[in-house]
């Protein structure tokens, strides 16, 4: 038996050599990856994952986790199974020619035409 | 909290990258090299995985384990103010071996196996938490020095290059600073306190200080393996500069509340480094290896938790979940 | 005001939110997953700081303060209900315990939200959004685990009917009980414990647990009178350890 300062341990009369099972596969329960939105108006963000059983669960762990500072005004779960992702692999998709002012505010100057309008007059 | 990734000195260099691309190895450290960081999916050296796994995996265990020694004061801890901040900080011990495990499944081993690798002792976790916890002071102890020297090495490694790592210690660094305000706030108490008071703090420290100065581990052997995993950030600071630092910060502030270490050769020298008594390797070993005051009892009640709970996972498991290493 | 009347009400709550919080504080770093460790800690510290609260409001009202009050009294002047002080067991038990308190405590703060008592309707006010989740929490649990399989189910039956009698006597009468009613500061305990039957026994079909037959209730009553069980004696003996060592000490 093992005789501990902790008076919890000693609570619990727990012996030296006692060998267990080890855990199997999913005793830990799937994943949820966790959202939260730290003030209203903001947007959702990404803050990590939880093991829980199923989503009722899983926000009230995201919920302790993730906002027991009092960092949040609402999370959102979704299974990580759930989720579709992008290789990194491929991030090259995300690249771009960088001909593509049409499609950026600073590609459009207009004061140069004004101004010569202007002297013009 | 938690010291330094216990690296088998036996792994060979030359062995490490034997078979591995050579070309996306180019790539790979190019990328470390200009400051990206790495994210699970990415191609990695098998060596990367492997020595990230075992210094995350055996971070997460430090936690739970280290809830252990503190936990052995949450139904003794004096006051309300006491009380609550020690239940909160261990409480937030258990939440960074939850983001720690959490960081190491995105390397592919599942939480599961850590568990069980950490209960038949085949995983280590730092050693200072095989030590006991006499008083409550040596809970405060443990609240202020073993929390900074995490910090040191937290620190460090939050600069690393796995992303999911990095972004663990982050938030583990911010909840450790109240950690190591708690734990300052706890020691000058007592050494500011009644004659009982102060004795009660400097026996504790006493008891405490060989096993804080094994907490950044033996000298590092220079070999070209450290020298890879420094390349690769996955080790950031040599485990002699963490402990000078550690000495730097922190010995001055001992010094100030009156407090001795039991060291007579510690001193700052002319170079602005510490000199010290070099720690007991031997000693620092056998408890590694299972022969330290607390290990056996640490692992049996860690087993312990792990039957208890063990009926409620089940129960909860349903048919149709799936595991997949999460994302991020 | 009948001040007495409202100390008494203050000191039996307030043990009970000390007590519970104890006890579940010692699941800290072992309980069945690390995220319902997580969880299960915030709602205990949540507890004792609600205790705090109260025993704040005592102080005003001349008693002595709060951290001598909670945690150098004997155990014969604590006023918990005894269902609060029984040891942890295993989670089955904790969590029905947790179930059922929580049930009555978040009717009893709702009903003082209105109390004319201010101090109290203040603090019960505040701590509205944490019962909430304390109640969520438990109810899930025992939705699920009640319901989940044969081994759940029985273990969270068998956890019900040992803490029944002892939930029971949560709802002991005060002596001022007509006091508080007529002064509008509680709506009393009678009422308290019906509105509570009502809440858990929806929840209880939902996890298909059943209250034992109304033919064998038997309320463990004395604990707000200072009668407890052997396991509060050891416990505040344990609360008192550290400030024992050097009385005259500010830890």
């Amino acid at each position: 038996m093992i005789i501990s300062l902790d008076p919890r341990v000693n609570r619990a009369a727990i012996e030296a050599d006692n060998n267990i099972e080890p855990l199997k596969d999913l005793d830990q329960w799937e994943t949820y990856e966790v959202f939260h939105q730290k003030r209203r108006g903001d947007q959702h963000m990404h803050v990590g994952i939880v093991h829980a059983p199923n989503a009722e669960m899983a926000l009230i762990f995201g919920k302790e986790q993730f906002g027991r500072r009092g960092l949040s005004v609402n999370i959102w779960v979704v299974k990580t199974s759930d989720v579709f992702t992008t290789e990194y692999d491929d991030s090259d998709i995300f690249e771009t020619v960088p001909e593509k002012q049409y499609r950026e505010a600073g590609g459009y100057k207009v004061m140069d035409k004004i101004n010569k309008y202007k002297k013009g007059l | 909290m938690y010291g330094n990734a216990y690296i088998d000195p036996n792994d060979k260099a030359a062995m490490m990258l034997a078979g591995e691309d050579p070309q996306k190895l180019a790539e790979f450290e190019a990328r470390i090299a200009r400051g990206e960081k790495i994210e699970p999916k990415d191609w990695m050296p098998k060596e990367y995985r492997k020595q990230l796994i075992r210094m995350i995996e055996q971070h997460g265990h430090s936690e739970i384990i280290g809830a252990l020694p503190e936990g052995t004061w949450i139904t003794r801890a004096p006051g309300f103010r006491r009380k609550l901040a020690l239940m909160a900080k261990v409480q937030d011990e258990v939440g960074h071996a939850q983001l720690l495990y959490s960081a190491a499944e995105t390397l592919g081993k599942s939480r599961e196996a850590m568990i069980n690798d950490l209960i038949t002792g085949k995983s280590k976790y730092s050693n200072v938490f095989n030590y006991p916890a006499y008083t409550w002071a040596d809970a405060c102890i443990i609240a202020w020095l073993i929390d900074a020297g995490a910090i040191i090495n937290q620190v460090a490694n939050a600069k690393g290059s796995y992303g999911p790592y990095c972004r663990a210690l982050d938030r583990i660094c911010t909840e450790e600073s109240f950690h190591l305000k708690y734990g300052h706030d706890n020691v000058v108490t007592l050494a500011t306190g009644t004659p009982k008071q102060r004795e009660l703090v400097q026996a504790a420290l006493t008891r405490w200080w060989p096993p804080i100065m094994h907490f950044f581990g033996p000298s590092d052997k220079i070999s070209n393996h450290t020298e890879v995993l420094m390349r690769w950030k996955v080790k950031m600071a040599t485990n002699d500069d963490m402990r000078q630092q550690f000495l730097n910060m922190y010995v001055p502030k001992i010094w100030d509340l009156g407090l001795t270490l039991p060291d007579p050769n510690l001193k700052k020298n002319d170079a602005g480094k510490w000199d010290y008594t070099e720690p007991d390797w031997e000693e620092f070993k056998r408890v590694i290896n299972g022969g330290g005051p607390c290990n056996a009892e640490r692992l049996a009640v860690r087993r312990n938790a792990e039957e208890r709970g063990r009926w409620v996972r089940e129960a909860l498991n349903t048919a149709e979940s799936k595991y997949i290493a999460p994302l991020a | 005001m009948n001040t007495e009347a409202i100390k008494e009400l203050l000191y039996k709550m307030a043990d009970d939110l000390l007590i519970i919080g104890h006890r579940n504080s010692e699941w800290t770093g072992l309980g069945p997953i690390l995220e319902e460790d997580i969880s299960f800690s915030s709602m205990a510290q949540d507890k004792i700081g609600q205790s705090q609260a109260l025993y704040v409001l005592l102080h005003e009202l001349g008693e002595q303060e709060p951290d001598t009050v909670a945690f150098t009294r004997n155990a014969n002047q604590f006023h918990n209900a005894q269902l609060l002080e029984l040891p942890n067991g295993e989670y089955d038990f904790s969590l029905i315990r947790h179930f059922l308190y929580d049930h009555a405590d978040q009717l009893r703060f709702e009903a003082l939200a209105n109390s004319s008592y201010e101090p109290l309707a203040k603090v019960a006010r505040k701590v509205k959004g944490e019962l909430k989740y304390h109640v969520f929490h438990a109810n899930t649990w025992v939705t699920k685990l009640g319901s989940a399989n044969a081994e759940s189910h029985a273990r969270m039956q068998a956890a019900l009917n040992h803490a029944w009698n002892y939930a029971l006597g949560m709802f002991e009468h005060s002596t001022h009980e007509d006091i508080l009613i007529a002064e509008n500061i509680f709506i009393g305990e009678d009422s308290l414990q019906d509105k509570w039957l009502s809440n858990i026994s929806a929840v209880l079909l939902k996890a298909g647990l059943s209250i034992p037959s109304s033919d064998t209730w038997n309320p463990v009553l004395g604990g707000r009178k200072g009668l407890h069980t052997e396991h509060l004696g050891p416990l505040v003996e344990e609360m008192s350890e550290v400030f024992r060592y050097d009385p005259t000490a500010e830890w």
